[in-house]
């Protein structure tokens, strides 16, 4: 086995790339902070991919690397798997986590919950917000699924969803 | 009698572009040798688009031997993430074994190297470190079977 690494210190260590990408980085410029974050976890699943798929043999088809994604690769990540994948056989999967261990200790400002009727301006505003920041903290692993794949010859666009705290879905679509 | 020995070794990238290459011989026969490995690029490519003709495992990342020449043989492994690695050696009765235990060693070498967070993807690797343990593993290739 190899080392470890500090889950606490990886929690700590994504919100810090975050913060300082959007609000020191590239303040006014969150597309461009996006785009960063998103090429740093590109990296890194291009690298890490390689790692893990050291002792398999090699991927016959599509399916059989999206598996591994969910599988094993997710195993090494976060110490569990996806919970369920849907395809569409036409090149798009679908890859929900229900408890995504990045988005666990994730919470919504109080303030924002239950006022949203009363008044619509105001309260829409901070959970809008909220929503943003949270997406802010999913292109790191959006990007590290599509650095993982492409490495792996699967060229792919990856978005991530989020209806359901803690619960995420990312949609791999694969370039034809 | 020629000693087990392996003369070259090679990294080749997806686009067949060549990422390490390194002979290990006092004689000045790089050339030649870099052309053996050029020319096993072909069958690396045939061996994956026809995997039932050349009879090889299915989508093992161990080739196999490539091709004998005269005096050396050559043997291939592909990566997952498509990467190449060729080894040339002078040893005509070699143990599979001992070759694939060679290219799982150096996979981990390579794995090693490119995690760097230097190191471009798809650029040459010319990480020093990479460098020594290739060449300690090739000087190592043989002797666990001999002793």
């Amino acid at each position: 086995m190899g080392r470890e690494v500090s889950e606490s210190c990886v929690d700590s260590l994504l919100t810090e790339m975050v913060s300082s990408y959007c609000d020191r980085f590239y303040a006014n410029k969150p597309e461009l902070a996006a785009r960063r974050i998103e090429a740093i976890g590109f990296q890194v699943g291009h690298q890490l991919s390689e790692r893990y798929t050291m002792e398999r043999p090699r991927f016959s088809d599509h399916l059989e690397a999206i598996k591994f994604i969910c599988k094993d690769f997710w195993s090494e990540l976060f110490k569990k798997q996806i919970d369920n994948l849907k395809t569409n056989h036409r090149g798009t999967f679908v890859l929900q986590d229900n408890r995504f261990r990045w988005l666990a200790r994730m919470s919504v400002d109080p303030s924002s919950e239950g006022g949203d009727l009363s008044q619509d301006n105001s309260a829409g505003a901070p959970e809008n917000k909220a929503a943003q920041a949270t997406s802010m903290h999913l292109y790191f692993p959006c990007g590290i699924i599509r650095g993982a794949l492409s490495n792996l010859g699967i060229p792919c666009a990856v978005s991530a969803d989020i209806s359901n705290l803690p619960a995420c879905s990312f949609v791999v679509r694969i370039k034809a | 009698m020629p000693e087990k020995m392996i003369v070259c070794v090679a990294v080749v990238g997806h686009q067949n572009n060549p990422l390490y290459i390194q002979s290990f011989t006092e004689a000045d026969d790089a050339l030649k040798l870099h052309h053996i490995v050029h020319c096993s690029l072909d069958v690396v490519d045939e061996r994956v688009n026809n995997p039932k003709k050349s009879g090889s495992p299915l989508n093992e990342t161990f080739l196999g031997l490539l091709y004998p020449t005269e005096n050396y043989k050559v043997y291939g492994y592909l990566t997952n993430t498509k990467v190449k690695f060729i080894v040339v050696t002078t040893d005509l009765d070699v143990r599979d074994a001992d070759v694939r235990n060679f290219f799982r060693r150096f996979h981990a070498a390579y794995v090693d190297a490119v995690s760097n967070p230097f190191h471009v993807p798809g650029k040459k690797i010319t990480s020093r470190t990479f460098a020594e343990r290739v060449s300690t593993i090739v000087k190592s290739f043989g002797l666990s079977s001999a002793g």
